[in-house]
């Protein structure tokens, strides 16, 4: 059945950065925000904006995403002429076929799936990104603009542009040229890593870059810089809300403390709902003595001490006197009696001991981080985890 | 598949829950900020890996069916078996009034009765706050090998009527159905196995004699003149059947405590519903809640103590709470005060309004109403 649009998610990427968080799951399935994981903004964002087919392209450690994901209908994509797609890695006859080795060669190793649809257009995804989007508002210029790729891009400061890819328009308001993390930026709008390419356009210069040897098989590297040497129509689709990339310990942790303000993006919409895949535990219970101020909690957690500027996932359980300061505390961790964390992330089901301390206050030096456990670790009785620290599943501590 | 199936009494109208029932039956009554009544017999069903089911209802079902939905939820959406709703067919006696006890009801659906392919019938209320271990009734039921069993309170009930009494073969001797005095036996929580065969016989013997109740004709038959053997099965944990405003409000205030919270909502047991909400609840600066259990989707931004709050309410700042139940979408604007209050859906209290009921006789206020 032919669509007007598809979308691709890239959600394969390891997420080095996070180091300790992914370890043992893919950046896209790591807990975000109290109910959510990464992944469920791209997707409900797919939901909202009517694109009902999603192909979701694992490689990193998926066995949590694949179990998130299951038939896609907490965000109401379990249909029957599309719906949402796990596309791992495979092997073909006289075993062809590899590993996905960037991301244009993910959608190239794809071409079968994308043409069971037979759209006019793809949108191209990564599974990274907190913001709330309409796709279908960035389709409507693509197709006005008469573009062969729209990109969606965000107005930075020309310091933060040095980090991003930026994008240069000329007179007429198309994409003239494309710098990757250019040391003197002659623009200020960054590309979001979201594109929208004509279909058929897109599958010949992936079909292209294949046969490249010296190609990385990259879009941002590869396919858009060639399409622009061969003066294909590139057009910038202008965002201005919300986006952040969560791809360090230090904007993860930003991003988390976003979610305590609605000004800065609203997940109480009715009319963009983020949906999430629900646990399904008991409501919440904050106890005789429980402290919770400008703070997110959800269900299944059982509060009994002291909780401020914090995101709780659900099933987290504060004891007595304990103290949860700027934090983030991801689902099934457990801070015991008199135990303290402040400033840190605390991984899934992992437990702080009675009177330990996790993390610190800034102090203003640059040595100063967000303290990170990751999943599964118990932070035994009194133990001190410094600020910035880093504590790996399987460690002592 | 195993060789039981459920049946679910959902078509209590119960008056004494006045205006809480006054578009809904008692099994569709929300409860504990994200349940409805009727989760509960169906997560024990899940649990035990019963999944086909029936529901009877009569009448004022729409949230129930709205709630239900495909039954998703319970995993009870199958290609085969499921979960059927059996609003009254057949009789057309069956479609005016309401039905006058269980076996009419039962008598309403015979014919699904009569196609159960399973050997076993569990037949539970809808309206019951009680997270029953069904594979260890039917692990009992089966080494009683007895024609039924009765799943009984072991604790807290105080019942005045409906009390089995248990003869020297530690199987049941009689029924007590009403008691002057100091109550003796288990008391019945209206919980049953039943052969399905036995249980088709009861229903034919009632329908020739023109009886309706389940206690008083049906059981009194079974144990009476049938000679049906009967053992009991004495559910450990919380349970209670749930009529008027005043259990109602009593089994909400009870979910408060963390020992019967753990027997209603045991890890290994989930009690599963319909999903509402998809964003967690935010506290303000100036929040405080005590000892209150609250659902998702909120803004709580005044003090709440000793309160049931469902998903999608908004509490101002300064208001203040205690020993109230808000159901869902209520909003409570700034300054204003309740005490004891239950608020049905999308309830709306003006800036310092106050509002205050008493602990034995909490103020109901009826759905969508603005104070």
């Amino acid at each position: 059945m032919k669509k007007s649009c598809i979308a691709m998610l890239l959600a394969g990427g390891q997420g080095s950065r996070l180091y300790a968080l992914t370890q043992n799951v893919a950046k896209p399935s790591v807990p975000f925000g109290g109910k959510y994981r990464i992944i469920d903004f791209p997707l409900s964002n797919c939901a909202n904006s009517g694109i009902d087919t999603v192909g979701v392209l694992t490689q990193y450690k998926p066995l949590q995403l694949n179990s998130y994901i299951g038939t896609g209908q907490p965000w109401d994509l379990d249909v029957s002429d599309g719906g949402v797609y796990i596309l791992p890695p495979y092997l073909g006859a006289h075993e062809q076929g590899s590993w996905f080795t960037g991301t244009a060669n993910a959608i190239y190793q794809n071409l079968a799936f994308i043409e069971n649809y037979d759209p006019e257009n793809v949108l191209i995804l990564s599974g990274d990104h907190i913001y709330k989007m309409d796709y279908a508002k960035m389709l409507k210029e693509h197709l006005e603009k008469d573009a062969a790729c729209t990109i969606a891009v965000l107005q930075v400061s020309l310091e933060e542009a040095t980090r991003f890819g930026i994008m240069n328009v000329g007179e007429d308001g198309y994409v003239s040229e494309f710098e990757e993390k250019p040391k003197h930026p002659k623009s200020d709008l960054a590309s979001m890593g979201i594109y929208i390419f004509n279909w058929q356009k897109l599958r010949k210069y992936l079909i292209e870059d294949e046969a490249d040897p010296n190609s990385s098989k990259d879009f941002g590297k590869n396919i858009i810089p060639n399409m622009l040497k061969n003066g294909e129509k590139l057009w910038p689709y202008r965002f201005d809300g919300y986006w952040r990339d969560v791809g360090t310990i230090t904007s993860l942790w930003d991003a988390n403390m976003d979610m305590l303000s609605t000004t800065l993006i609203n997940l109480y919409d009715p009319d963009w709902p983020i949906s999430s895949r629900s646990p399904v535990c008991p409501p919440h219970y904050t106890g005789k003595k429980a402290e919770i101020v400008h703070s997110i909690v959800t269900e299944g957690c059982e509060i009994e001490g002291h909780v401020e500027n914090s995101v709780l996932s659900p099933s987290v359980r504060v004891g007595e006197g304990a103290k949860v300061l700027y934090s983030v505390l991801m689902p099934g961790a457990v801070v015991e009696p008199g135990a303290t964390v402040e400033y840190a992330i605390v991984g899934e089901n992992t437990v702080i001991k009675a009177g330990a301390h996790v993390g610190a206050e800034p102090d203003g030096t640059d040595a100063w981080g967000v303290a990170t456990c990751g999943p599964d670790i118990t932070i035994r009785e009194g133990a001190v985890i410094p600020a910035a620290a880093m504590i790996y599943t399987g460690e002592e501590v | 598949m195993r060789d039981y199936h459920g049946i679910i009494f959902a078509y209590h109208d119960e008056p004494a829950l006045r205006d809480l029932t006054a578009n809904r039956t008692a099994a569709s009554l929300p409860f504990c900020s994200r349940y409805r009544l009727i989760d509960f017999a169906l997560s024990s069903l899940r649990n035990a890996g019963i999944l086909d089911v029936g529901v009877i209802m009569q009448r004022d079902y729409q949230s129930l069916l709205d709630h239900i939905g495909s039954s998703k939820a319970w995993d009870m959406s199958r290609k085969s078996g499921g979960l059927r709703m059996l609003p009254p067919f057949g009789l057309p006696q069956y479609h005016t009034g309401n039905y006058n006890g269980t076996i009419e009801a039962l008598n309403a659906v015979a014919t699904y009765i009569r196609r159960i392919p399973q050997k076993h019938v569990v037949l539970l209320l809808g309206n019951m706050a009680a997270n029953i271990d069904l594979d260890a009734v039917i692990r009992q039921h089966e080494k009683a090998g007895t024609d039924a069993t009765a799943i009984c309170a072991g604790q807290g009930l105080e019942s005045l009527h409906s009390n089995y009494i248990l003869g020297e073969d530690g199987l049941v001797q009689y029924i007590d159905l009403f008691r002057t005095g100091e109550a003796k036996g288990i008391p019945s929580l209206e919980g049953y196995i039943f052969k399905k065969d036995k249980l088709l016989e009861l229903m034919d013997v009632c329908q020739t004699r023109n009886l309706f109740r389940f206690h008083q004709d049906a059981i009194t038959y079974f144990l009476n003149e049938a000679g049906g053997k009967m053992d009991v099965y004495v559910h450990p944990g919380y349970a209670k059947i749930i009529r008027s405003v005043d259990e109602y409000y009593e089994a909400s205030r009870d979910v408060l405590t963390p020992a019967v919270r753990h027997e209603l909502f045991p890890a290994d047991r989930p009690v599963r519903t319909k999903i509402h909400e998809d964003v967690s609840t935010y506290y303000g600066e100036q929040a405080v809640s005590r000892n209150s259990l609250v659902g998702d989707n909120c803004i709580i931004e005044g003090e709440i103590e000793d309160c049931i709050v469902f998903s999608g309410c908004h509490i101002g700042v300064g208001a203040k709470l205690k020993g109230c139940i808000l159901m869902r979408h209520c909003v409570v604007e700034p300054g204003a005060r309740l005490e004891y209050v239950i608020a049905d859906k999308a309830a709306r209290f003006s800036e310092n309004s106050v509002l205050i009921g008493s602990p034995k006789l909490p103020t109901v206020v009826p759905k969508d109403e603005h104070i």
